[in-house]
């Protein structure tokens, strides 16, 4: 072993030490500690991995990157998984390979239509802007917060050419109805799986079911490497596009600091360019920069071994906290997969029922007094934020179930960093308010 | 191009066809990705460390069937200092790095296929012809394949497994210096002197206005192939290349 193998082996042992003495296990106090809605969970191989690729220096994506794409493209079935710096950058690639010149006639051009819903997270929506696309908004179902397939059929017009839509808190969309109508009128279909990694819909992972699929590895989400995302598909020409579009709008595929991967670098005709002009500085789109680190892809490598059981561990203490609100159905709607899914769940949603006599507000507040972390379903309805306000679109059927969730959801924790202790402590929580206790005290 | 990836492989056998034209079967440490075929790899002959920078390498056209992932096959010819080192440091039981897949050039066609291989350039087309099946409609497969000299016809086998097992692909072979081997009189398959040619082939072609047409090997024989199909008005699209630098 070489002086500098045996120094990054004293390192890493080091690191494992410190792990111990910096994140040691401690009981929850309640009233103190947060039951948090989400967050990064991870052990010494997290820190292990990052320290020993920051040892590399190689800083962009390299060996962990390579893996990570590998053994994620592998775990999902699918060619390729293209690693970007988040789930945001992801649905921008996403949408935006689309409107490539390879894809011919079946391109994506300003002014047609993509079918979506308002009740979500803004970059859902943004790319479709970006792209001078015209967004269509139908309405959500009230309890799995997806869109109401009836009216998705309704909202296709001659412009319509794309579905993109998230699979809500992990609860995965109408699959059938969507893929139905996808295959009808030959629409592109992007899978946001940014808060749904793990779900399955008929058995199948989803987003494996769309042209492209996106994922989120911001700790909030089912595994993370603090910022990440990632472009799946199993189409490799649009695998490549996509590449294109995250790396600069390049022609060539070469990961950073390689060249010549084509093996044809100087012999060439793109456009008017000069024959055999570098390949490695022909553009082909125009692209952007949204690639990771090697950190990053590999903090993300020790978290993909812990994705089956932070699964698991969702849909245990989703089904724990179901059990422990289920008397308080009356007064608050529980969430609810839809038919043939399993969600790998992001949150546990609640919508305050008309007529609870009490608010949304009222709750919240008492849980937040309580150390419980709730969030909004994102945006609630998009239409209604300062920057879509003036936006061209469609709306289709109205958004009452949409504006619904504005006024009246809010989602709690299911990650797997909530312990059964956190998991009683929400539940008397609950408990005491629908007891009449108030916000002020434990 | 499914997610490439970097293996360090034994070289588990180096054939060697004479005339420094060499067949290497690799053995991956962990199988191979998922590939396609006329994909290729790149092989480097100096040590890669996976926490730095990928060395010197040269791609080579993958010849072994995308469904046996355990062992990689390529076959080269030495033609510059690359090729030559490859020739002097290879060794059976030594170690090489490579990393794939790459490569749009795969046969896709749904309609009738026309190939043209010259020397090495064949490599791009075997995991083809030995994944290849007898068609369900009526589909045909031309193959025209040549090299300098019969015994330089390397993969010869699989072409002549392929062909008894596909009745629906046509094979013309081309040599350009030397004897027709007298093993091939009465064959099936046509023998004729000389380098590839569209011309010899032609009349092969059943529908030449609705097949693809796929080239590999050396850039003259490309650039006359090609430029041969566009002056018999085959569409552009229709020219697939698999452009060797
Ligand atoms: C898609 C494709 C598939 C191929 N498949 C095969 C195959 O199956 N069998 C086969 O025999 N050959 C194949 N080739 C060609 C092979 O890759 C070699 O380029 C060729 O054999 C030239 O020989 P050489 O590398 O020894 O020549 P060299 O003299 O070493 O160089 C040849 C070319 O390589 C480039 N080059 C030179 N130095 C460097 C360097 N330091 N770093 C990077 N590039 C350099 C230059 O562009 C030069 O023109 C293929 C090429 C392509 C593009
Ligand atoms: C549905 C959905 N899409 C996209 C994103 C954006 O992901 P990121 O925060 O990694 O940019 C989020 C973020 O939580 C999300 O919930």
């Amino acid at each position: 072993m070489s002086a500098a193998s045996v120094l990054r082996e004293q390192i890493l042992s080091l690191v494992r030490q410190y792990h111990e003495a910096q994140f040691p296990v401690r009981p929850f106090a309640p009233g103190h500690d947060l039951a948090h809605y989400a967050g990064r969970v991870f052990d010494a191989e997290e820190l292990c991995h990052l320290v020993d690729s920051s040892l590399d220096f190689f800083l962009t994506a390299n060996r962990y990157a390579e893996r990570f794409e590998a053994e994620f493209s592998d775990y999902l079935g699918l060619s390729d998984a293209l690693l970007v710096n988040s789930g945001s950058s992801a649905n921008l690639v996403a949408v935006t390979s689309l409107t490539s010149p390879k894809l011919g006639e079946r391109r994506l051009k300003p002014g047609d239509e993509v079918l979506t819903v308002a009740a979500g997270f803004p970059t859902t929506l943004a790319p479709i802007l970006q792209n001078s696309l015209v967004p269509v908004f139908v309405d959500v179902n009230l309890g799995d917060y997806t869109a109401d397939p009836n009216r998705l059929a309704d909202a296709i017009g001659p412009k319509t050419r794309a579905i993109v839509m998230a699979h809500t808190l992990g609860v995965p969309f109408d699959l059938d109805a969507v893929g139905e109508l996808a295959k009808k009128h030959d629409l592109w279909l992007i899978e946001d799986n940014c808060d749904a990694l793990g779900s399955r819909y008929r058995d199948r992972l989803t987003g494996t079911f769309g042209h492209l699929g996106t994922m989120s590895f911001y700790p909030a989400h089912h595994i993370t490497m603090g910022e990440g995302g990632c472009v799946v598909t199993n189409d490799e020409r649009l695998a490549r596009i996509a590449r294109s579009f995250r790396d600069w709008g390049r022609d060539c595929y070469c990961a950073g600091g390689e060249s010549n991967t084509c093996g044809t670098r100087f012999s060439q005709q793109f456009g008017t360019l000069p024959h055999g002009f570098d390949h490695k500085y022909v553009y082909s789109h125009v692209g952007y920069n949204l690639k990771v680190t090697d950190m990053q892809a590999a903090i993300g490598c020790a978290q993909l071994q812990k994705l089956d059981t932070f699964i698991a561990r969702r849909r245990a203490n989703f089904d724990w906290l179901l059990n422990a609100l289920r008397p308080y159905e009356d007064r608050l709607l529980l969430p609810r997969a839809t038919p043939h899914s399993a969600p790998s769940w992001f949150g546990f949603a609640i919508t305050v029922r008309d007529g609870a006599g009490f608010t949304r507000a009222e709750l919240v507040r008492f849980l937040e007094a309580n150390r419980i972390e709730t969030r909004s379903l994102f945006a609630g309805n998009l239409l209604r934020h300062p920057a879509f306000t003036g936006i061209p679109h469609r709306v289709v059927g109205g958004l009452a179930n949409t504006d619904t969730v504005m006024h009246q959801t809010f989602f709690v924790g299911v990650y797997p960093g909530l312990d059964r202790a956190r998991l009683e402590h929400m539940a008397s929580a609950f408990a005491r308010f629908m007891r009449g206790e108030r916000a002020g005290g434990l | 191009m499914a997610v490439a990836q970097k293996l360090q492989c034994a070289v588990e056998r180096i054939v060697d066809h004479g005339e420094h034209v060499y067949t290497l079967v690799l053995r991956p440490d962990r199988p191979a990705p998922r590939f396609r075929a006329g994909q290729f790899l790149h092989l480097a002959l100096d040590p890669y460390d996976p926490t730095g920078f990928w060395p010197e390498s040269r791609v080579f056209s993958i010849a072994s069937s995308p469904d046996d992932r355990s062992a990689v096959r390529v076959t080269y010819a030495v033609h510059g200092q690359f090729t030559a080192r490859m020739e002097s440091e290879i060794r059976e039981g030594g170690r090489v790095w490579i990393k794939m897949p790459y490569g749009d050039f795969v046969i896709d066609s749904p309609g009738d296929v026309v190939l043209f291989a010259g020397g090495t350039g064949i490599s791009a087309f075997t995991a083809y012809l030995e994944a290849l099946s007898p068609p369900a409609s009526d589909r045909s497969y031309v193959l025209g394949y040549g090299a300098r000299t019969a015994e330089l016809l390397i993969y010869k086998d699989v072409v002549d497994r392929s062909a008894a097992r596909v009745p629906a692909l046509d094979v013309t072979w081309f040599v350009e210096t030397g004897a027709i081997p007298s093993s091939r009189i009465g064959d099936p398959t046509r023998w004729l002197p000389g380098r590839v040619s569209v011309a010899a082939l032609w009349t092969q072609i059943r529908r030449p206005r609705e097949s693809d047409f796929y080239i590999s090997g050396p850039p003259a024989m490309l650039a006359a192939v090609a430029a041969d199909l566009r002056a018999r008005q085959v569409a552009p699209e229709a020219i697939h290349i698999d452009a060797w630098e």
